[in-house]
C-alpha cells in the first residue's frame, strides 16, 4: 500500500523552494487559475465541492467555515495557523521548510476565495529559520506578481505578511492565536462570537492550518468533485501524517483518508517496530487524543473510522510506544507538557493538570499510594468538558484512556514502588 | 537596542494594520540582540509602543522564547517530547548536563552555552531533535553533540 503523493508530491524536488522550479512543477497554476478564470465565490465553491476538512486538528468543514462569514463589506482576513505544536506532530514544518512556495500560493488563492487583501502566517517562534525561507519565497511571489497590489493584472490586492510566535503551545487555539497576533498573552477568547464575525482585531476572520490552506492548490487544479473521489464521503482527500516515537523509518506520509490503517501505516510504511521491541501502544493524532492497543490497530485512517475507535484523526501525529516505554513515565511527560502550556486563565485546567502532574510523578517515583488512580480518573472527571477552552480536554485525552488500557501497568507502579519495566526512577 | 534595530523597530510599528501587533516582533529584535530581554530594553520597548513597562512584562512573561535572563552564545534547547522522550532524549540531556556542569535551563559559567530541555519543537520524525540558536539539529546522538561542543569552543576563545 503506496503513499499517495498530492500535497507532498515535489516535495523531494531538489529546488522546489526556489519559484522557478516551483513554476516548472506546475506551480502557480492554480493561483492562475482562480485570479484570471474565475470569481471568489466559485473558487470558494470547488472548496465546498471538494469536502475538505481543517487539518489543524478539529476537522471543520473548510468550505463551511468559509462560508460564515458575514457578507456586511467589513474588512476580512485569511490568517494561516503556522504554529504547528502538537506534541508528534511535524507535517507542517516539513512543508513549510521544503516547499514554501505550495503555502504561499494555497494561502494566496484562498485568501482571494474569501475576499480578503490581508493574509498573515503565524509561525511558532521556534520556525524561525522556516520564516526566513517563507520571506523569500514571498519576495519571489512578489516579484512575479503571484503577491502584491495588483496579483496577476486582476486588479486584486493580497498581501501576506508573517508573524513569529514566542513560544506558546496554546497559540495553537485559534482565539489564543489571534490574540498573539495582536500583540497579546496568548490566552483563548470566549466563543461566540467566532472568528469569522469577529476575529483579527475585531474583523470577520477565516483560521486554517497549513496542510488546508496548502490543499487548496490540489483542488483547483483537479477540481473540487475530483478531490471529493479521494478518500470516502466525509474523509475526503489525502493527509499528511507524522509517524513519530519506536518505529524503525519515522517520518511524513501523506496518504488517501480511509485507504489505508493504522497498522499499514506504522508497520508498513513506517517500518514496524524496532529491532526485537512490540508496539504497545499508538496515540493516533497528537498528544491530546485517546491511546489505542493492538487490538485496534486495524483502523482506517479516517476521522469517522478513528472516532468509533473511541479516539480522533486530531492532527495526523502518530505516536508509537513499544514495550520499553512505560505508560506511566509517557503519561507523566505529557502531563509535564499540558501542566507546562497551560495558560492559567481558567481554574480546572490550570490547578487540574498541574494535580495529575504531581500524583504521577510520585506514581512514577515510586512513591504510588493506594487510591492514588481513583484520584487521577477523578481528577480528569474534573477537567473534562469544564475548561474555558479544548487545552483541558487535550490534557487528559492519553491518561483517561491509558488509565483504563494499561491499568495494570499503573497499579504495578504503586505496589511495586518501581517501574515494572525497570526504567530508571529519575 | 542599537542604531539599527532600532529604526527597524520603527517599521514594525507601521507593518501591521494595527500598531499592537508589533510588539512581539519588537520583543524578538531585543532577544536576537541581547539574547535575552533586560529590564532596561522592556522600558525602551514600552516607550515606543506607547505601553507601561508593566504591560510589556505581562505580554513576554507568556513567552518561553523570550529570555528573563542572560543566555550564552549557543542556546541548546533539547526536545523533551515524548517522541523524543522514547529515542533518549534524557540521555542526551544528562550528558549535556554533565559535559557542561549545568542544571536543566542553565548557562556555563563562561557564557558559552545555555541547555535548556523544551517542549516539543516540531521535528518529531528526526528524535531526538535539538535546536541551537533556533536552527534544527536532528537524529542527535551524545558523540554528535560532543562534535558540536568540540567546534564552538575552538571557534570561538573561551574568554571571548
Amino acid at each position: 500500500m503506496p503513499e499517495t503523493r498530492i500535497l507532498f508530491k515535489h516535495i523531494d524536488v531538489p529546488g522546489i523552494d526556489r519559484i522557478d522550479v516551483y513554476e516548472q512543477h506546475g506551480g502557480y497554476q492554480s493561483l492562475r487559475k482562480a485570479v484570471l478564470d474565475m470569481t471568489p465565490e466559485s473558487v470558494a465553491q470547488e472548496v465546498m465541492t471538494s469536502n475538505l476538512r481543517g487539518r489543524g486538528g478539529a476537522g471543520f468543514p473548510t468550505g463551511r467555515k468559509w462560508s460564515f462569514l458575514p457578507k456586511d463589506g467589513r474588512t476580512r482576513y485569511l490568517v494561516c495557523n503556522a504554529d504547528e505544536s502538537e506534541p508528534g506532530t511535524c507535517k507542517d514544518q516539513e512543508l513549510i521548510y521544503k516547499n514554501p512556495h505550495l503555502l504561499i500560493e494555497g494561502v494566496a488563492a484562498s485568501a482571494y476565495a474569501i475576499g480578503a487583501e490581508d493574509a498573515f502566517i503565524y509561525l511558532r517562534g521556534e520556525f524561525k529559520v522556516g520564516y526566513a525561507i517563507l520571506e523569500r519565497a514571498i519576495a519571489e511571489a512578489r516579484a512575479k506578481g503571484y503577491v502584491g497590489d495588483d496579483v496577476l493584472g486582476s486588479g486584486r490586492r493580497i498581501e501576506i505578511t508573517l508573524y513569529l510566535g514566542a513560544g506558546a503551545y496554546i497559540c495553537g487555539e485559534e482565539t489564543a492565536l489571534l490574540n498573539s497576533l495582536e500583540g497579546k498573552r496568548g490566552q483563548p477568547r470566549l466563543k461566540p462570537p467566532f472568528p469569522a464575525t469577529a476575529g483579527l482585531y475585531g474583523m470577520p476572520t477565516v483560521v486554517n492550518n497549513v496542510e488546508t490552506l496548502a490543499a487548496v492548490v490540489p483542488i483547483l487544479e483537479m477540481g473540487g468533485a475530483e478531490y471529493s473521489k479521494l478518500g470516502s464521503e466525509k474523509s475526503a482527500g489525502t493527509k499528511l501524517f507524522s509517524v513519530s516515537g519506536t518505529v524503525r523509518n519515522p517520518g511524513n506520509f501523506e496518504v488517501e483518508l480511509n485507504k489505508v490503517t493504522l497498522r499499514e501505516l506504522v508497520y508498513d510504511l513506517a517500518g514496524g517496530p524496532l529491532e526485537g521491541r512490540e508496539i504497545k501502544g499508538i496515540i493516533p493524532g497528537g498528544s491530546s487524543v485517546p491511546i489505542l492497543t493492538p487490538d485496534k490497530f486495524d483502523v482506517a485512517l479516517d476521522y469517522e473510522s478513528l472516532a468509533a475507535a473511541g479516539t480522533m484523526l486530531g492532527s495526523g501525529g502518530v505516536i508509537v510506544l513499544d514495550d520499553h516505554s512505560c505508560i506511566v513515565k509517557s503519561t507523566l511527560r505529557l502531563m509535564e507538557f499540558y501542566r507546562h502550556e497551560s495558560c492559567g486563565f481558567c481554574t480546572p485546567c490550570r490547578e487540574g493538570t498541574m494535580w495529575l502532574d504531581q500524583v504521577l510523578e510520585r506514581i512514577e517515583a515510586g512513591l504510588g499510594r493506594p487510591g492514588d488512580l481513583e484520584m487521577l480518573a477523578d481528577l480528569c472527571v474534573n477537567i473534562e468538558g469544564r475548561t474555558f477552552c479544548p487545552l483541558g480536554d487535550a490534557a487528559i485525552g492519553v491518561l483517561k484512556s491509558g488509565l483504563e488500557l494499561y491499568h495494570e501497568e499503573y497499579q504495578a507502579h504503586i505496589d511495586q514502588g518501581c517501574c515494572p519495566l525497570g526504567e530508571v526512577v529519575r | 537596542m542599537n542604531a539599527e534595530r532600532l529604526a527597524k523597530a520603527r517599521e514594525l510599528l507601521e507593518a501591521f494594520p494595527q500598531k499592537s501587533s508589533a510588539l512581539i516582533p519588537i520583543l524578538h529584535l531585543v532577544e536576537e540582540e541581547f539574547g535575552w530581554i533586560p529590564e532596561e530594553e522592556v522600558a525602551v520597548v514600552a516607550d515606543l509602543m506607547g505601553y507601561t513597562p508593566a504591560y510589556v512584562e505581562s505580554v513576554l512573561s507568556f513567552y518561553t522564547l523570550f529570555h528573563r535572563q542572560p543566555t550564552g552564545k549557543y542556546l541548546i534547547q533539547v526536545c523533551r517530547g515524548l517522541s523524543c522522550q522514547v529515542r533518549g532524549a534524557d540521555e542526551l540531556s544528562k550528558f549535556l548536563y554533565e559535559e557542561l556542569g549545568v542544571q536543566r535551563s542553565g548557562t556555563t559559567e563562561d557564557g558559552m552555552f545555555t541547555v535548556e530541555a523544551v517542549e516539543c519543537i516540531a521535528l518529531c520524525k528526526d528524535a531526538p531533535a535539538v535546536q541551537i540558536n533556533l536552527e534544527f539539529y536532528p537524529d542527535m546522538t551524545p558523540e554528535k553533540m560532543q562534535a558540536f561542543l568540540d567546534k564552538a569552543r575552538q571557534e570561538v576563545p573561551s574568554d571571548a
